[in-house]
């Protein structure tokens, strides 16, 4: 969809957005209401037991952990955190839901009234608060595939199958407020929210394998309007790009309806990633009654005003305060310092290079990650994690090209060589010869021969072609298999040039 | 044959005869079989039995035995379970055709801690489907009869359990009160029926009907059998998130004490109610006097609110059921109709072919009680009188230690007599329902026979929250004054072979 399109739109209509944020406490090591452990696919049905299975005669018990990292979710997002709290059963009839009821909360949820400030833009860009109205805590559902439907969806399927073991799974649901209005602040919101749970290690939240997964509620109204218009829910995001491009489409299929002189319908709308586009979903719309009720099975919670202070004490440094540091301590640049305090993983790998190269050698260490090291992640569509590539090794490449032992150039070849092997740069550089020459002695002998083979160039250099100091450093770098230090092959040639 | 009577011996005693000798535990579980042989064609108490079980259980107790250790505190001791408990090797149906064919995979917390005890499993007793009833006639698998009247019923929902107790087919049973389905039928079948505090007992592998009403519970022949078998099944467990911390007292040490000093209390104004019989009035009033003479304090109190309780109890547990009911849905185990056309006629096909008319009547029930514009009106008044009535007790155990009421309003009612008027069959809990309200722990003790029917009555001790040591010795006390003879005509009928005392 054409940017000038959802820009026209948004002249004329404001857009009101509200997130949904589910994330998997993957930080647990069992399920929210049994010992099942927490892991990502597996072979179907292998990690269940009674209580995930509802078996008959089961009963869930909370997992105290999963508890603590909600809270602390809520804390690290300002949120009130509610002293008296309780689970409640959400009540529908669903194959993927092994009690036909979900644990989840209702009028006491663990944390409310929080609120997350987002920058939009890079420089020139502008901040702005979204309103958090609740995190709560839930178990999450079972895995249903269909089978010999299209692309296994429900339509055309012939069966189902249904896997357990995601079921009971931690899920903290975070709620906004309404107060986001582009599709660019929903995705900064959620890069924002899950940098700030990846710090607190609640969640790997990876989008693709649906441990955060981001829905929106989207509703246009004319601009200066007050009441709010018809909104679709929109699903099946499952990258930022993914969001954004969803939620812009979503905003212009509204207004299109709304300048046809047609009706927007309240529904859930699926994003079809392949074909760009949202759709709606079997539109048989009930209104839910989920029948609501207080667990029975657990007893409501009574926390300790001093245990959620000992959790407040936990909170280790976020994103923001991150990127700060990193400016006032190294002197980064605002754009790098935000880039590298935003990835949690990242962060510690950049700390980590800078405690071996030391502070002096921050920017160097900086410059590598966010260029070489980025650019091949890229490539690969890996993560920093996925790499051979570990900080010693930065830290080691750096301290060479700053020591003058190799080159820029030659750098870039170790680093590619040591993504490849997992090799230091120093056995690299060893094995390859590649030792850069700085013996002065050693240039000078080069450089002279250089000189007499090139005559008219030597002149025209002396009769003000300076620009030939190039062509005279090739050369010599040439003969000497490029292991001679630029720097000093420079100042040697200037020196018999002009001597 | 194996020439012990069950119906004489108590659990204490056939674990003494067994360490010493006089006896084996597979004759123990002998005895069982040939009593239900006997007489469980006419009682239909048990649903499955579990010889396998029982027998393999029977010989580790004869093999410690034979190697000279100790024997657990029920070893060889004969025992029914509910129906609603699971037990590996066993299918638990909950009388429900929804779980005809579900074999258990894991075992119940209190199942698990009887059998560890060296209690000889042997059978799955009788039940009103899913524990909906006071009569046993909503079985699916037909109803279980009054061992003192055959064209009784039993009471229920732990009517099996009960009846098997009572006929003397096993010496204790485990049961499950949720509104007074343990004390109910122990009332009518003249055994002894506890139901702890909430939380004494784990609930752990019990399939649920009100998860915060819900106790399983032991019956017995005498106050020292179910004192022995609450000793064994009760305690915290981890599996549980309410059940209690609070420690196991030795029950069964305490009986002897008497009942001198206690402070006791007869809630009068509950005497009054509609459907109270002259005959059962007058058990309460015996029953004062009776511990009257023992040396304790009697006095009258009132519990205002407990008239509430029906009410109440009929929101909050068929709320609780719908909920609890939803998993059996045709998906993943139990009953699934055989022709479905999608996801959502599977499951209205499955659940209208599996659940009787009662267990639909309590989902339509709750249902409908938990429904948006409902909610306050139902569930928010009744969680109000909910807290009326455990206001009601606090104030009366500030007075009193126990607390006596009859247990039911009448004797054991005939087959058919209620069925079709769920209101009056509902009216058989108005002295049990406010004790699960309010969470505390009650016993339904034999206090005579009806001159007019000659069936048993019971009364009914209320005790506070984990008094069930206080609770049990009133009990015993009561019960040594009373001296009910237990064995019913159809028993004596046998002829008695060989008993204890
Ligand atoms: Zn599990």
């Amino acid at each position: 969809m054409a940017k000038d399109r959802l820009a026209e739109v948004l002249a004329r209509y404001e857009a009101v957005i509200g997130l949904e944020i589910h994330t998997e406490i993957t930080a647990s090591a069992t399920k929210m209401f049994c010992g099942c452990p927490v892991a990502f696919g597996g072979e179907p049905n292998t990690r269940v037991c009674p209580v995930c299975l509802g078996l008959p005669g089961a009963l869930p018990v909370p997992n105290q952990a999963a508890i603590e990292w909600t809270v602390l979710a809520g804390l690290a997002t300002d949120c009130d955190i509610a002293l008296a709290s309780q689970f409640h059963r959400k009540q529908y009839f669903y194959p993927d839901m092994p009690k036909d009821y979900q644990i989840s909360q209702y009028d006491l949820p663990f944390c409310s009234g929080g609120s997350l400030e987002i920058e939009v833009g890079d420089e020139g860009g502008y901040r702005t608060t979204v309103g958090i109205t609740r995190i709560h805590l839930e178990e999450d559902t079972g895995k249903m595939v269909h089978v010999g439907g299209s692309e296994g969806r429900i339509a055309g399927a012939t069966h189902s199958l249904v896997d357990f073991n995601r079921a009971g799974t931690p899920l903290m649901e975070l709620v906004t407020e309404p107060d986001i209005r582009t599709p660019e602040e929903a995705r900064c919101f959620a890069r924002k929210l899950r940098s700030i749970w990846l710090a607190l290690g609640i969640s790997d939240c990876n989008m693709e394998e649906g441990s955060m997964r981001v829905d929106a509620n989207v509703s246009i109204r004319p601009r200066g309007a007050t009441e709010l218009g018809v909104k679709s829910e929109v699903k099946n995001m499952n990258s930022f790009k993914a969001l954004h491009d969803a939620v812009a489409y979503e905003i212009v299929r509204q207004a299109d309806v709304l300048d046809g002189g047609g009706r927007v319908v309240q529904e859930t709308r699926h994003w079809d990633a392949g074909a760009r586009r949202t759709s709606g979903l079997r539109s048989k719309e009930e209104a839910h009654d989920y029948r609501y009720f207080p667990e029975p099975d657990m007893v409501p919670f009574a926390f300790d005003p001093e245990w959620v202070d000992s959790l407040a004490c936990r909170l280790p440094e976020l994103p923001d305060a991150r990127r700060d540091r990193y400016i006032a301590a190294f002197g980064l640049p605002k754009h790098d310092a935000a880039l590298l305090s935003a990835e949690y993983a990242q962060a510690c790998f950049f700390e980590e290079a800078v405690e071996i190269a030391g502070a002096d050698r921050a920017k160097q260490i900086a410059n590598w990650m966010l260029g070489e090291l980025a650019a091949r992640l890229n490539a690969d569509g890996a993560e920093i994690a996925d790499t051979r590539i570990r900080p010693p090794m930065i830290a080691e490449i750096v301290a060479l090209v700053e020591d003058g032992a190799i080159s820029g150039k030659q750098a870039k070849d170790v680093f590619a060589e040591m993504a490849e092997t997992g090799d230091a740069p120093g056995a690299i550089v060893e094995a390859a010869g590649m030792k850069q020459v700085s013996d002065t002695a050693a240039i000078e002998a080069v450089a002279a021969a250089v000189l007499e083979a090139n005559p008219n160039e030597v002149a025209s250099y002396r009769a003000g072609k300076s620009g030939l100091i190039g062509f005279f450093v090739g050369a010599v770098m040439r003969e000497m298999r490029g292991q001679g230090n630029p720097q000093v092959v420079n100042d040697v040639l200037r020196r018999m040039l002009e001597g | 044959m194996s020439g012990i009577d069950l119906s004489v011996f108590p659990a204490r005693q056939i674990r003494d005869a067994i360490a010493s000798g006089e006896f084996s535990a597979r004759e123990a579980a002998d005895a069982a079989y040939e009593r239900i042989d006997a007489l469980d064609s006419d009682v239909h108490a048990f649903l499955q039995l579990t010889p396998e079980l029982a027998y393999a259980a029977a010989d580790r107790i004869d093999a410690l035995r034979a190697a000279g250790e100790d024997l657990p505190s029920l070893a060889g001791v004969p025992a029914g379970i509910k129906d609603n408990m699971n037990l590996v090797g066993t299918r638990t149906t909950c009388a429900s055709r929804i779980l005809g064919d579900y074999e258990s995979v894991y075992d119940c917390t209190a199942v698990r801690r009887l059998l560890d005890a060296g209690a000889l499993p042997i059978g799955k007793c009788n039940m009103d489907e899913f524990a909906f009833g006071s009569s046993t006639e909503n079985s699916a698998y037909g109803p279980t009869r009054n061992p003192w009247d055959l064209d009784r019923v039993p009471g229920g929902s732990s009517g099996g359990s009960a009846a098997v107790v009572a006929a003397g087919m096993a010496s204790i049973s485990l049961g499950s009160d949720t509104g007074g389905s343990i004390r109910q039928p122990g009332a009518l079948t003249g055994t002894v029926g506890l139901k702890p505090t909430y939380g004494r007992v784990s609930r752990y592998g019990i399939v649920a009907f009100g998860s915060s009403l819900d106790q399983i519970g032991p019956f017995g022949r005498t106050v020292e059998d179910v004192a022995l078998t609450l000793e064994a099944i009760a305690g915290e467990d981890a599996m549980d998130a309410t059940s209690s911390p609070e420690p196991v007292e030795r029950y069964s040490e305490a009986l002897g004490i008497g009942a001198k000093g206690l402070r006791v209390g007869v809630v009068r104004d509950m005497l009054a109610a509609e459907g109270c019989g002259e005959e059962i009035r007058a058990v309460v009033d015996q029953a004062a006097e009776t511990f009257a003479a023992l040396g304790a304090e009697v006095g009258s109190v009132d519990l205002p609110n407990a008239k509430h309780g029906l009410a109440a109890y009929y929101i909050i547990g068929p709320a609780e059921a719908s909920s609890n009911l939803a998993r059996f849905d045709g998906i993943r185990y139990g009953h699934r109709a055989a022709e479905a056309t999608d996801v959502l006629d599977l499951y209205m096909r499955s659940r209208a072919e599996g659940f009787g008319p009662e267990s639909i009547r309590r989902i339509m029930l709750g249902t409908y009680a938990l429904s948006a514009g409902y909610y306050d009106a139902y569930y928010g008044q009744a969680q109000k009188a909910r807290t009326r009535i455990i206001e009601d007790f606090r104030a009366a155990f500030e007075r009193f230690d126990i607390l006596l009421t009859p247990t039911t309003p009448e004797v054991a009612f005939r087959f058919g007599e209620k069925v079709d008027d769920p209101y009056t069959m509902y009216l058989n809990d108005y002295y049990t329902i406010p004790v699960n309200l309010a969470g505390n722990c009650a016993v339904s003790v034999p206090s005579g026979l009806c001159t007019t029917t000659g069936m048993p009555m019971g009364l009914q001790i209320i005790g506070d929250y984990f008094a069930e040591s206080t609770l049990l010795r009133a009990a015993a006390a009561f019960e040594e004054a009373t001296g009910f003879d237990s064995v019913p005509p159809l028993v004596k009928a046998l002829g008695v072979a060989k008993g204890g005392e």
